[in-house]
């Protein structure tokens, strides 16, 4: 029997257009929670699609404060938010619930590294928004522990990469990762012979190359909640060439993560 | 046994030409291109084809075919400032 309609009805609904999509779970994505870490460029453009796609439970965790330069890549801060004094989770969320009043959006103050593989329980899936890889690390690793999907994001300038970690099928960060990484990761932390010191280089870093990786971390968020398949498995984005490739990786049988649990 | 490979730049373009010996690991191949096109301090990946390679991994694990194209890629580590 046909279904029953009125003129303008369905401009009404908010997520009426996502709902032509046939694929599109919509209503698990409204019920699944999903933890964002990171607020700074990429945290705010994945904050503000998974609100408008239709997430309605999202927690974000960073550490940091705005400052005057994030202003250029980020969607949710404002000019003035500088000197608030307000970190940038809090700020992430009270602008998200200005994009849909119905969101429960939770800030979250502190270090990815205060969360361990309990903390991840219970989210549907993670996205890590991060800059630093000894900081994607932890979180893939506890992702990939509590059997959490991961999807990481990463930007330098005119290129980016996604990796979409679907446990335990697919291979994870580290797998993929090299002595080039671990060299990258080494010289954040350069000890003094008194102190350890924490160096946080500054990164070339523009907004279209941000809003394309976040939206294709967002789309993996959708498709798995949805019950499609991940990428597989690694996203490389050139901007200046307008290339976008995804390249397949093994599981490394030498990567922590991937070592078969030993029973005691 | 040697295997001669060209590595291109995926940033500039550019190829070298590098003598591997089986023994030799990806992350050697990393290294030894990195060092003569002097890049900057950062995260590099290889790609052979349509895949990635593991860092571990040796050169008579890759099939690597005499004159083979691989690709050295920046693996970007921002997003966060």
């Amino acid at each position: 029997m046909a279904g029953l309609i009125r003129p303008g009805v369905m401009d009404q609904d908010r997520h009426d257009r996502t709902k032509r999509i046939p694929w599109v779970d919509l209503s698990r994505i409204g019920s699944a929670k999903v933890l964002v870490v990171g607020a700074g460029a990429l945290g705010n453009e994945a904050v503000k699609d998974l609100v408008l796609f239709g997430f309605r439970h999202v927690d974000v965790l960073d550490m940091d404060t705005v400052v005057r330069s994030n202003l250029s890549r980020c969607v949710l801060f404002r000019e003035g938010d500088q000197s608030s004094g307000k970190g940038k989770a809090s700020l992430v969320a009270e602008r998200a619930r200005e994009l849909d009043p119905e969101v429960q959006i939770r800030a979250m103050e502190g270090k990815v590294q205060s969360l361990g593989p309990e903390d991840m329980k219970g989210y549907g899936i993670i996205l890590g928004c991060l800059d630093n890889v000894a900081a994607r690390l932890h979180l893939n690793a506890n992702a990939y522990h509590a059997r959490v999907p991961y999807v990481d994001g990463g930007t330098e300038g005119f290129r980016g990469r996604v990796q979409a970690v679907v446990p335990p099928l697919t291979p994870c960060l580290q797998c993929g990762m090299n002595r080039s990484h671990f060299k990258v990761m080494e010289r954040r932390f350069s000890c003094t012979g008194q102190d350890t010191v924490f160096y946080q280089p500054k990164m070339a870093a523009e907004i279209t190359t941000t809003s394309i990786i976040a939206a294709a971390q967002v789309r993996e968020a959708v498709k798995v909640l949805s019950g499609r398949p991940a990428i597989a498995h690694v996203m490389h984005y050139d901007g200046m060439a307008g290339t976008c490739e995804i390249l397949g990786l093994d599981i490394d049988p030498g990567c922590p993560n991937h070592l078969p649990t030993k029973l005691s | 046994m040697v295997v001669r490979v060209r590595v291109r730049n995926a940033e500039t373009g550019a190829t070298v030409d590098m003598e591997l010996e089986m023994e030799n690991t990806v992350e050697e191949i990393i290294e030894g291109v990195s060092a003569y096109w002097e890049k900057d301090p950062g995260a590099y990946v290889i790609r052979k084809g349509r895949r990635l390679l593991r860092g571990q991994q040796k050169v008579q694990e890759l099939d690597i075919q005499a004159n083979e194209e691989l690709e050295l890629i920046p693996d970007p580590e921002g997003g966060n400032r």
